[in-house]
């Protein structure tokens, strides 16, 4: 029963965890835009966690330096199951324009299995908005499966 | 006791709201804005400016050979690698690269997960245009070259190959090359010719021989 509950309850409000594995802050700032007021994700429910043990939806931005992975996926793998990565940008899809160079680990997929891609050089904030609902209808989905 | 804002914040509570209410109600992008881009094939000429010029590596160009003897063209932008800079179309002299203003490109890979989740815009296939000059195309890459070069190191153009993308006559340093699209034409202007070979290094068809 409070499997149930809590599945209910924290499927309408997923909290999203941001990483910057050497992102130009192009991204991030897009991604600050959909929750502060003007495009206010939080009406949606999504809320910026703090601590990756706090959050469903994982948001990767940047390429993936070689600094920048182990990082990254340590802080992955604290975020609990059922989990959402959802890569923002071209950058941690494919490299973008820091593809090939030496310090790029990248694309991020070669590490996580990666479920949303929201594509854009900085997507729009519609575009988050769009990926996020995507995001939390495939957590759901997840939870689902896991219950 | 006082309360300076009660009855500003009582009557923002009845108020519309002035966030975007986005996934209700749409919104458009704004007019110039660069989102996924639109490939016309039917005007490419197949030059390869595109992608040489694209920093994300984003435009791949594969030929197939028909059985007939021509060439299918195709042109695959990868928009998870694109950075939306315009610069393909800026170059594109045939104006076969277009970006609209449709900004919704997400993407998911639920049944491959770890395949590199890229948003790919299968290009449209294009045919070689006409089956005259294709084979006009075929017949000196094939024999190597019809044209001769010159004994004085400037360069002759290959008209064969030429697809008459005026990138030459843009880089002439000299400004010796005049080419016309419509007509047809590359005319080299010996005297101001200096044979430094830059029209022979960024012909993207390799058809002006030195």
């Amino acid at each position: 029963m409070f499997k149930r509950l809590i599945a209910e309850r924290t499927g309408k409000s997923p909290w999203l965890f941001h990483i910057n594995a050497g992102s130009c802050n192009g991204c991030d700032i897009e991604l600050v835009s959909v929750l502060t007021p003007r495009y206010d994700a939080e009406r949606l429910g999504f809320k910026l966690a703090g601590s990756p043990r706090h959050a469903d939806i994982v948001v990767v931005t940047g390429p993936v330096t070689k600094q920048s992975l182990p990082r990254v996926l340590r802080a992955i793998s604290q975020v609990p199951e059922p989990r959402c990565i959802v890569t923002m940008g071209s950058c941690p899809q494919s490299g973008n324009v820091f593809r090939g160079s030496y310090s790029i680990a990248g694309p991020l997929s070669k590490y996580v299995p990666v479920d949303v891609d929201v594509a854009g050089c900085a997507p729009k904030p519609e575009a988050i908005i769009d990926g996020l609902t995507l995001a939390a209808k495939i957590l759901k989905e997840k939870r689902g499966r896991m219950n | 006791m006082d309360f300076p804002f009660m009855k500003e914040a009582i009557s923002q509570l009845f108020s519309k709201s002035s966030c975007a209410m986005y996934p209700a109600v749409p919104s458009q992008a704004a007019p110039g804005y660069r989102g996924r881009i639109e490939y016309h094939p039917e005007l490419c000429i197949s030059c390869g400016m595109c992608e040489r010029v694209c920093s994300g590596n984003a435009i791949t160009r594969s030929v197939e050979n028909l059985e007939d003897g021509r060439d299918k063209i195709t042109l695959t932008f990868n928009l998870g690698s694109c950075t939306f800079c315009a610069t393909c179309a800026d170059f594109c002299t045939k104006h076969a690269i277009e970006f609209t203003g449709d900004y919704h490109m997400v993407a998911t890979k639920e049944e491959d997960l770890l395949v590199s989740g890229s948003f790919i815009k299968a290009a449209p296939k294009k045919k070689a245009p006409a089956a005259a000059k294709t084979e006009g195309c075929q017949t000196p890459a094939g024999k190597e070259s019809g044209v001769k070069p010159r004994d004085d190191g400037k360069p002759v153009n290959d008209p064969a190959r030429c697809v008459y993308c005026t990138l030459c006559a843009k880089k002439c340093p000299a400004q010796a090359l005049t080419v016309d699209r419509a007509a047809k034409t590359w005319t080299l202007d010996e005297d101001k010719c200096v044979s430094c070979g830059t029209c022979a290094q960024v012909c993207p068809k390799n058809c002006i021989i030195m």
